[in-house]
């Protein structure tokens, strides 16, 4: 990431040298983006986090996750319930397209297996989120819907095919490239 | 579709309710727990928010959505497509403000538009992510799974825009 930022950072800084009055309002602009963004994610994260707090408390939450807790705890080799548990309502808010309810959930998991320095389940964890495990892009299609599409629906099963070809190809390379870097070791 | 959060949202109050928990103190306090999460974020979002902004107004985005035109085209991924590619990865607010410009101007039944909305929904703010999972991380190289996810990405977009044309 700080490789990323600063590239693009500076670079994009030593070009606006051509528009110096530019500069500080853009600087302000984005910072003004951020609070704003974060000003809405408080919203979606209050309304989640209070029910998921709720869902905890009358222990839903862990009956739920009870299934699937051995196979997620085989699968992120992780000795952890809490994290399995974080892991599977991760996966199943991602599922429901609820993504504001799934992000609160993973940072928990991440900071469990952290403390078991699993880097491996953290880093698999990462990849199912950031390759998105959407079955309906609910966004999308109320957008198309708005717009006067004739049949907003219709992406669904293309999105569906791609959403799963890009999560299994990352999941396969991540594998791989694990199971090589173990043989290494030894 | 538009029944699952209501479900959701009436199921748990209704199994909380028989399980006899306060469910106003639990709520309340889930709530509380969502100021200091989005506290956290913070510091990565005005990071990634002036980024943006810089990358966006010293016209660099364009140069290289530009540059990067040609390329794309070879691969089957038309021109219009490009900055909603490069975009994406870093913001999903800004990525949606352009997806709407793409639908609004090209048509929402158009291939393009249709190529647009499947790259949407098929990706995620990669970096964005990270930056907001790692966040409390000791271990700070996550380079390999970026790259992984960058791969996986380039492939099912160049797949995408092929689906789009049969689907």
């Amino acid at each position: 990431m700080n490789a990323v930022f600063t590239l693009i950072t500076l670079s994009s800084a030593i070009l606006l040298l051509f528009e110096p009055e530019q500069f500080l309002p853009a600087l302000t602009d984005g910072a003004q983006n951020a609070v704003r963004t974060a000003a809405m994610l408080f919203l979606i994260y209050a309304v989640w986090m209070g029910l998921s707090a709720v869902a905890e408390d009358s222990g839903l939450t862990r009956s739920l996750s009870r299934r699937i807790r051995k196979p997620l705890k085989r699968l992120f080799r992780t000795g952890d319930d809490q994290a399995a548990e974080n892991i599977a309502m991760n996966i199943s808010c991602n599922l429901l397209g609820i993504g504001g309810a799934a992000t609160p959930y993973a940072v928990r998991a991440i900071a469990r297996l952290e403390g078991e320095d699993n880097a491996f389940g953290q880093n698999l964890l990462f990849i199912l989120n950031a390759t998105s495990l959407q079955l309906v892009p609910a966004t999308v299609i109320a957008l198309r819907a708005s717009l006067g599409s004739s049949a907003a629906h219709d992406i669904t099963l293309p999105s569906l095919i791609v959403t799963a070809l890009s999560t299994g190809i990352a999941v396969a390379l991540f594998l791989a490239a694990d199971a090589l870097s173990r043989r290494k070791k030894k | 579709m538009k029944y699952v959060i209501p479900v959701i949202f009436i199921a748990v109050l209704v199994y909380a309710l028989i399980k006899r928990v306060n469910i106003f103190s639990a709520y309340s306090r889930g709530a509380g727990e969502a100021i200091k999460f989005t506290f956290t974020l913070l510091p990565t979002l005005i990071c990634i928010f002036i980024m943006c902004q810089l990358f966006e107004r010293s016209g660099l985005a364009s140069a290289l959505t530009d540059a990067l035109s040609p390329a794309m085209s070879a691969l089957g991924i038309p021109k219009e497509l490009t900055k909603l590619i490069l975009i994406k990865p870093f913001s999903g607010s800004g990525s949606l403000a352009y997806l709407t410009e793409i639908l609004e101007s090209h048509g929402a039944d158009s291939y393009i538009s249709r190529c647009a909305c499947v790259l949407y929904g098929s990706s995620e703010t990669v970096f964005y992510i990270s930056a907001v999972y790692f966040a409390a991380c000791r271990q700070k190289k996550r380079l390999l799974p970026i790259i992984i996810i960058l791969i996986s990405t380039a492939i099912s977009t160049i797949f995408a825009c092929l689906l789009c044309r049969f689907l």
